[in-house]
């Protein structure tokens, strides 16, 4: 019985594999399993190899985020999540309704709350779970589209970038995008890989409708991996199966009206956007910053600007590409998939920085991290099709090694851009802000952390004054009320201790005010754009 | 596996590929010349005329290819006028004189005779009378000249007055036709109008050595999308051997001109001048041999850059009445090519000038630069690759580029009226260390080290260093694929040249 399914099962993978045009390598060892006797065992083992190697890799990154990542002070936007999801569900929609995001994530991770508590550490395991079924997935997404070294090499670059890891233990949302839209675009592939006779089977098609319907409701961005997929569509589809176009109309359509509901309950409670910081407007430097982050991850000033400002080399990768390709016509032609991939990875990214740009600043890299795995296919594939041998192991050991070192750097450094260290702000004012003194928080939205991490006596306040329990949004600055605004808050205190960071354009007025007016005994950096200073104001 | 012809496989290239190679360099272009903040003005004007240099071959390639389908053409297979079929010979090793006599003889035609343009005499060639007992045992035609002038042009001119068919065809010593050569170019003459047929060439020892390969790499390039683009607007010239010739038509102008070294190419424009058709047939129809020493190779570019810009100086196709828009505008784009050595070392030298002065020629966030360029540059290599069936290697780019001194010694020479003799490829490798030949290129590497540590010194690591850093190493790094060919290793022959027996 046993036996009879492995062979149902290995004349189905030798079907697939005879037909996926570009994996090469399945070919070969296709042909060898066929010729040679006893090759079912080696079949296993090798396939054993693999899913131990992918499992080494989700070990990895499950240790590497315990050990180093998990035990990180809680930032301003991870302080949000905790705080939302701890509400009622009802209240809880209600706030993410008026924020910028889709509810699906901050759903599950109330309920998974409920379930397991809800410590800094188990809600980052929520986003590490997701990242770490992100491996497999790519693999998956890298194999099906080009064989399975390429499926092997991005799951690696996976467990290895700086930038996933980041963001597979923070209490966000993008561990869970990024997993929806690789399997999405598996499925995308599935779907354009079939041949007639396998056609007619709805697996690929079912896998896309549910992943995308998932996708949708994590985050908005979504909307632009479903954009990337159009156009290629639109450029390919005499290559898809028959009845493509109405099945995607369908599903978008059905997305459309599936989402519309929650778009009705934005709409009525009025887009409360002043409950986010403000984003400026990206420029050029941020574009590429992006890209350079997808890569290297959260490096320092020094170190990003000796990566970013090497980019003429990159001319190099283009000039070694072009050598002779002795494979057949067929396979020398730049395969249709690389196209999609190259549109996944930067067709995001370009229309949100337009967007950015001609209507209203929206562009954050973490919100196009589905751009990545898609990056890491079309460079591995390139690297494994368009170079020598020699260079391309060569580059991608260089690759590794450059991505394995940002990893560790990103974790281990205080430079590290992105990370905010409201735990030592924290840990500081336990040990030293008397129950005389106040603490004041600007800008308003970061009192979340703080509040989280500070187990003394002093009473927290944001400037400006929001109180944060009542409807409506951050109230805005406005200088003219800062003197008596200071004033209410240090009637009846001895210190004023200031904590900013965030800094929505006010940061220096608010500092500048205190300096002058007040004695400043205390002005330290805790990591980059967090300050804490202590003002006397009375005696 | 690839085969051999593939280069010429080439279907028709997307024009949303075409479309979006004009609009990422014209983004480019308008940026950098008219929208970013000037830095040093001399160095700016410089940069800006790089950049118009670029732009003007950029837009001609790829009007050039953009279609690559032949047009509608009169072709007789059963016009098969008598030829005569000429092998110009000067000192070649005579194994491959023999080779291609052999082949000549074994041509599928009708009526042809054989002659071989025996110039050893005149140009001092040891060999000279073993051609003329080659041509004796064989029992083909042998002229040898005794009257010296006009080298290759007036040893085919000279050929010319010696025999009679109104057709003829020309092979160089180390070109074997195959047989059906003129079965496959004869039937466009019925077109009366038909001045020359050419076709491709093929180094057949194009695997022999590093410097073959590269030589092939580029060929590739131009005998593939570049000549049947040529070939659609009536411009494709004549490349010296593998070629058909209308006597009438030569002699209209007076012959192969004896006045620039790549007569090939001058008489072309003479030709086209008068209103005659030129046809390339984009078929393998004759296997030659490519330079295999680093020595010939440097003479056969510097000699046809050296032709090519005399052809600009003398004979400018932009003011020659006769032709076509077209033509003007492919003959310019041929020509002017050869100037690109001038501009590759001003590109070269404008990080080295950072380095020593700290002075820009643009006042830019590198960011922005590289959000206009890097697009703009991948595009272009891809349709590179696309152009050539993949043929297209970095090499053959290193080679182009590595090559600049030689190609400004030719604007030099051309510049200042200087005679040069003109030297035939040899056929066989005079392997050495050519090293003293690309003393420009290891300059031009120890004044970038040390530019980088003088500008390390004075300024710090500042993101304008690391950019000109990287500008500088990417110069380096091509160079060095182009040195690679000057050393002994490089000129090795893998495999012996396979003789006929």
């Amino acid at each position: 019985m046993f036996s009879q399914y492995v062979n149902q099962y290995i004349s189905r993978v030798k079907v697939r594999i005879s037909r996926d045009k570009f994996s090469r390598e399945e070919l070969e060892y296709e042909e060898d399993r066929v010729q040679a006797p006893g090759l079912k065992k080696k079949w296993f083992a090798r396939k054993g190899a693999v899913f131990a190697f992918i499992f080494f890799l989700m070990a990895f990154c499950g240790a590497f985020s315990y050990f180093g990542l998990m035990g990180q002070s809680l930032r301003l936007d991870e302080a949000q999540s905790m705080w939302q999801t701890r509400e009622t569900p009802r209240a809880m929609l209600n706030t993410i309704a008026q924020d910028v995001h889709v509810p699906l994530y901050h759903l599950i991770l109330h309920y998974w709350q409920v379930f397991f508590g809800n410590s800094v550490a188990v809600d980052r395991s929520l986003s590490l779970i997701f990242f770490l079924l992100t491996i497999p997935a790519a693999y998956m997404l890298g194999k099906a589209a080009f064989g399975e070294k390429v499926g092997i090499f991005t799951a690696s670059l996976v467990a290895l970038s700086p930038f996933l890891n980041w963001y597979g233990s923070e209490i966000r949302m993008y561990s869970m995008l990024l997993f929806f839209c690789v399997l999405n675009q598996y499925f995308f592939v599935k779907i354009f890989s079939a041949k007639p006779e396998h056609r007619r089977k709805g697996g690929a098609w079912a896998g896309y409708f549910i992943t995308g319907l998932l996708g949708i409701f994590v985050h908005y961005f979504f909307w632009l991996q479903i954009l990337a997929q159009a156009v290629f569509f639109f450029l390919n589809r005499a290559e898809f199966p028959k009845k493509s176009l109405s099945k995607f109309i369908g599903i978008t359509v059905f997305y459309i009206l599936a989402l519309s509901p929650w778009l009705y309950y934005v709409f009525k409670l009025g887009f409360a956007a002043n409950t986010q910081p403000l984003l400026p407007r990206p420029t050029s430097v941020d574009l590429f910053n992006t890209f350079s982050q997808f890569v290297y991850g959260f490096q320092d000033n020094a170190i990003n600007t000796v990566f970013v400002s090497l980019w003429p080399i990159a001319v190099l990768f283009a000039f070694f590409s072009l050598r002779r390709d002795r494979r057949t016509a067929e396979r020398r032609k730049f395969p249709t998939y690389g196209g999609y991939f190259l549109l996944a990875s930067f067709l995001p990214v370009i229309l949100a920085f337009v967007v950015s740009f001609v209507i209203k600043p929206v562009y954050l890299p973490r919100y196009l991290i589905f751009a990545v795995p898609p990056l890491y296919v079309f460079v591995v594939w390139l690297l494994f099709s368009k170079y020598p041998r020699r260079l391309s192991i060569a580059i991608a050991s260089l690759l590794v090694l450059i991505m394995s070192a940002g990893l560790v750097n990103q974790t281990v450094s205080a430079a590290t851009p992105v990370k905010e260290n409201y735990k030592q702000v924290s840990a500081y004012l336990d040990a030293h802000a008397a129950p005389s003194d106040i603490i004041a928080v600007a800008a308003p939205f970061t009192i979340y952390p703080v509040e989280y991490y500070y187990k003394g006596d002093c009473q927290i306040v944001t400037l400006p004054i929001w109180d944060r329990y009542a409807h409506g949004p951050i109230p805005a600055f406005d200088a003219s009320k800062l003197p008596s605004q200071i004033s209410e808050i240090a009637a009846g205190h001895t210190d004023i201790w200031l904590v900013l960071s965030y800094d929505q354009g006010y940061n220096s007025k608010i500092k500048f005010y205190l300096d002058t007016h007040f004695q400043r005994l205390y002005d330290q950096g805790f990591s980059q754009g967090l300050s804490l200073m202590e003002y006397k104001v009375r005696y | 596996m690839r085969e051999k012809d593939d280069f010429l496989k080439t279907n028709e290239i997307p024009a949303i590929l075409i479309a979006a190679n004009y609009v990422l360099a014209s983004v480019y272009f308008f940026l950098i010349a008219f929208y970013f903040k000037p830095g040093n003005p001399y160095l700016f004007g410089l940069l800006v005329f790089t950049e118009v240099f670029h732009i003007w071959q950029a837009f001609t390639f790829w009007y050039t290819i953009s279609a690559l389908k032949a047009p509608e053409r009169k072709f007789d297979p059963n016009f098969n006028p008598p030829v005569d079929v000429f092998i110009t010979v000067c000192g070649e090793p005579v194994e491959i004189v023999e080779e291609t006599a052999i082949a000549a003889l074994n041509l599928d035609y009708p009526k042809f005779k054989i002659y071989l343009l025996n110039d050893g005499f005149v140009r001092n060639k040891k060999n000279w009378q073993e051609i003329e007992a080659l041509a004796e045992r064989l029992k083909i035609g042998c002229i040898t000249r005794r009257v010296p002038g006009g080298a290759k042009a007036g040893n085919i001119n000279n050929g010319l007055a010696l025999s009679g068919a109104e057709f003829v065809a020309v092979f160089d010593a180390d070109h074997v036709p195959r047989p059906d050569f003129l079965r496959k170019t004869v039937g466009y003459f019925s077109d009366d109008k038909v001045a020359f047929v050419q076709t491709p060439q093929y180094y057949k020892n194009h695997a022999d050595n590093y410097i073959t390969s590269g030589a092939w790499d580029q060929q590739e390039l131009f005998f593939g999308p570049i000549c049947r683009g040529k070939d659609r607007m009536n411009s494709a010239f004549m490349c010296g051997t593998n070629m058909v010739l209308r006597r009438s038509a030569i002699m209209q102008v007076g012959g192969m001109c004896e006045d620039n070294i790549a007569e090939d190419f001058a008489t072309s424009v003479f030709v086209h001048q008068k209103g005659w058709k030129s046809v390339y047939v984009p078929e393998l129809l004759a296997e030659g041999l490519a330079p295999e020493d680093f020595r010939s190779y440097s003479r056969q570019q510097y000699r046809w850059a050296r032709g090519s810009l005399e052809v600009l100086f003398w004979y400018n196709p932009l003011f020659r009445k006769g032709l076509s828009f077209k033509q003007r505008l492919q003959y310019l784009a041929s020509a002017s090519y050869y100037f690109s050595g001038a501009v590759i070392l001003i590109n070269a030298i404008l990080p080295v000038i950072f380095f020593f002065t700290g002075q820009v020629p643009l006042v830019i966030s590198t960011m922005s630069l590289a959000a206009i360029f890097l697009p703009y540059i991948f595009l272009t290599v891809y349709t590179l690759g696309v152009a050539t069936n993949f043929s297209y290697s970095y090499k053959a780019i290193a080679f182009s580029i590595g090559l600049f001194d030689a190609h400004l010694r030719a604007i030099v020479s051309v510049l200042f009226g200087k005679r040069d003799a003109f030297s035939v490829t040899a056929k066989r490798s005079e392997a050495g260390n050519y090293i003293h030949m690309v003393i420009p290129q290891l300059i031009y590497d120890g004044i970038v080290v040390a530019g980088v540590f003088i500008a390390a010194a004075r300024g710090g690591i500042t993101p304008a260093f690391l950019s000109n850093l990287a500008w500088a190493f990417l110069n380096v790094i091509i160079f060095s694929v182009f040195m690679a060919a000057a050393f002994p290793q490089a000129q090795k022959v893998r495999e012996p040249v396979r003789v006929a027996a």
